[in-house]
């Protein structure tokens, strides 16, 4: 964890985003920090005095929260986010809000309307997505952790992408209140990190029981820095075989096999195990997600938030606005999510799709009923892509949450950890665990990070 | 299934989107390619699944009647351009004239 005055962060920030080698991680950097930062580093708070970067679908006061779209330029929330009033009361200090896929709808931050952020490993590659900004943020050490959102995978993938860790804790451990909604059954406040103890001790910050969030569980917030030291000692740890087909990268399956190994080596016992249901993830994320998005976004209208497109009637002048403001993903994902709920299709696609994420549910509880403590995968299938690669194909691009979406149809917490690197890109494990089990994900990645990565070409 | 150009309209106008030709073109590749993909759902067996499609088994919290203070909300008189008498002051919308809406 670094502090510092955060006003020094901030022009360290600008200036290197300046330059050829910017990222474009933030779309926008907070301006009146001076004195912010200098009478909290010496305080007791948990996060006194610490930078910390906040994906920009998180409302804050300080700064506009634009959710990476056209249609929110500029757009100034008139209250913050409970994580935000968590995090400034844990003493962090925000220094910018980061860069995403617009709306959080994608895998890349290539859909943001302000542009890709580039990824610090390689810069003609994307961070993954949708909290790009965050992870490469984090990545190019300008700060030592950021918040992200996930719906799909979108903190896990990106931060296996970036070299860095991303914690996704269980649906209802941290309020939803003031994160910009794309999907509400499924999307969580989520937490970067150099190293496992600083994602724990974000999402520690930010945990908790918030009356404003009708979704938000009362449960006590959990101490996670303190797992980091437990070691792995006894704990069983599932591999489920449908994430290691026979199609997976080679390199990637051996540094899986090599991490599988050092947690062996530290104690834990590995048992094959099955998640056979898994294989609906994808088809029923991508009907349940736009069917949500397609509700929730019917409210950017011209009308109540952002910009305006004037027109002759009050129907052309919503039409005229969503046209414009929106980009392609978007438009996408609401004409994919109107169909599945639309007359005649809804058992078809959303109720059936339902029943498959009570299965993909089902699948987690009979394991981890069955003594598995942790399970163990790799968070994604390939290393980053190059910038512009799958931005036409969306089937391929949605490919990229395989392995990450069932944690989010289920509502089980989630972390990727950094387990080597593949031809100089960073490769990432992921680490899931029963509801409520954040601690076990802490648990598994601390040991992995306390053994050395592995490299392949 | 598919989908063509006139089911993609209709959709889009339930989505208050306007597609041009080249976006309708698209949209209706794009959505056929995604929906053969969620075609693969068509794979469960309707024995297998619970019948109630019910996913959240977790107990749900209830809010309590309480009324909660939100916290640091800015005063709305700050946010808009006119503000009078608790009210924001808006342009009337498109199609209404001021004068109709003062008579």
């Amino acid at each position: 964890m670094t502090r510092g005055r955060a006003v020094d962060v901030v022009d360290r920030i600008r200036a290197a985003e300046a330059g050829p080698e910017g990222l474009n991680a933030f779309i926008s950097l907070a301006n009146d920090l001076a004195g912010a930062a200098t009478d909290l580093i010496d305080g007791d708070a948990p996060l006194a005095g610490v930078p910390v970067a906040v994906k920009d679908n998180i409302a804050t006061l300080e700064l506009p929260t634009t959710c990476g779209s056209r249609l929110l330029k500029g757009y100034r929330s008139p209250f913050e986010a409970t994580a935000i009033r968590k995090l400034r009361a844990a003493g962090a200090v925000v220094v910018g809000k980061t860069n995403l896929d617009e709306f959080a709808m994608g895998s890349s931050t290539e859909s943001s309307a302000f542009g890709p952020t580039r990824n610090p490993h390689d810069r003609t590659r994307v961070t993954g997505g949708s909290s790009g900004g965050s992870a490469a943020a984090v990545a190019a050490g300008y700060v030592s952790m950021a918040l992200g959102s996930e719906t799909g995978g979108s903190v896990r993938q990106p931060a296996a992408f970036c070299g860095v860790v991303g914690l996704k804790p269980t649906y209802g451990r941290v309020s939803r209140y003031g994160l910009v909604a794309f999907a509400s059954s499924m999307d969580q406040i989520g937490a970067f990190g150099r190293t496992v103890v600083d994602a724990a001790r974000l999402l520690e910050a930010v945990s908790g029981y918030d009356p404003l969030d009708a979704t938000s569980v009362d449960r006590a917030a959990p101490t996670l820095v303190d797992a980091a030291g437990k070691g792995v000692e006894g704990l069983v740890v599932g591999v489920p075989e449908e994430y290691l087909p026979d199609t997976l990268d080679a390199g990637i399956r051996g540094l899986i096999d090599a991490a599988l190994e050092r947690l062996k080596r530290a104690g834990a016992e590995l048992r094959p195990v099955s998640l056979p249901h898994s294989r609906f993830a994808i088809p029923t994320y991508y009907v349940l997600a736009p069917a949500e998005a397609s509700s929730n976004l019917s409210r950017f209208d011209g009308v109540r938030f952002g910009v305006r497109r004037e027109a002759d009637d009050i129907g052309a002048m919503h039409e005229a606005t969503r046209s414009t403001g929106f980009g392609t993903e978007v438009k996408r994902r609401i004409m994919l999510g109107t169909y599945a709920l639309s007359a005649g299709y809804y058992d078809q696609y959303y109720g059936r799709a339902q029943r498959a994420r009570a299965l993909i549910r089902r699948d987690f509880r009979e394991v981890f009923d069955s003594g598995v403590d942790a399970l163990f995968t790799p968070t994604t299938p390939t290393t980053a892509f190059p910038i512009g690669e799958r931005i036409d194909d969306p089937v391929e691009m949605y490919m990229s949450d395989v392995f990450t979406v069932t944690a989010n149809l289920a509502g089980i917490p989630g972390m990727s950890v950094p387990i080597g690197s593949l031809d100089g890109l960073p490769v990432g494990g992921q680490i899931l665990a029963p509801w409520w089990r954040e601690d076990t994900t802490v648990r598994v990645g601390a040991a992995l990070e306390a053994s050395p990565g592995g490299t392949a070409s | 299934m598919s989908v063509d150009r006139g089911e993609v309209l209709r959709i889009a106008r339930l989505a208050r989107l306007r597609l041009d030709d080249d976006e309708l073109q698209r949209m209706t590749d794009d959505l056929n390619s995604i929906l053969e993909h969620v075609d693969a759902l068509g794979a469960l067996e309707d024995d297998d699944v619970p019948d109630d499609g019910r996913w959240a088994e977790r107990r749900s919290t209830r809010a309590s009647e309480e009324t909660v203070a939100e916290p640091e909300r800015l005063d709305p008189s700050s946010m808009a351009p006119a503000f009078q008498d608790g009210f924001f002051v808006v342009p009337p919308p498109p199609g209404v004239h001021a004068e109709e809406d003062s008579s």
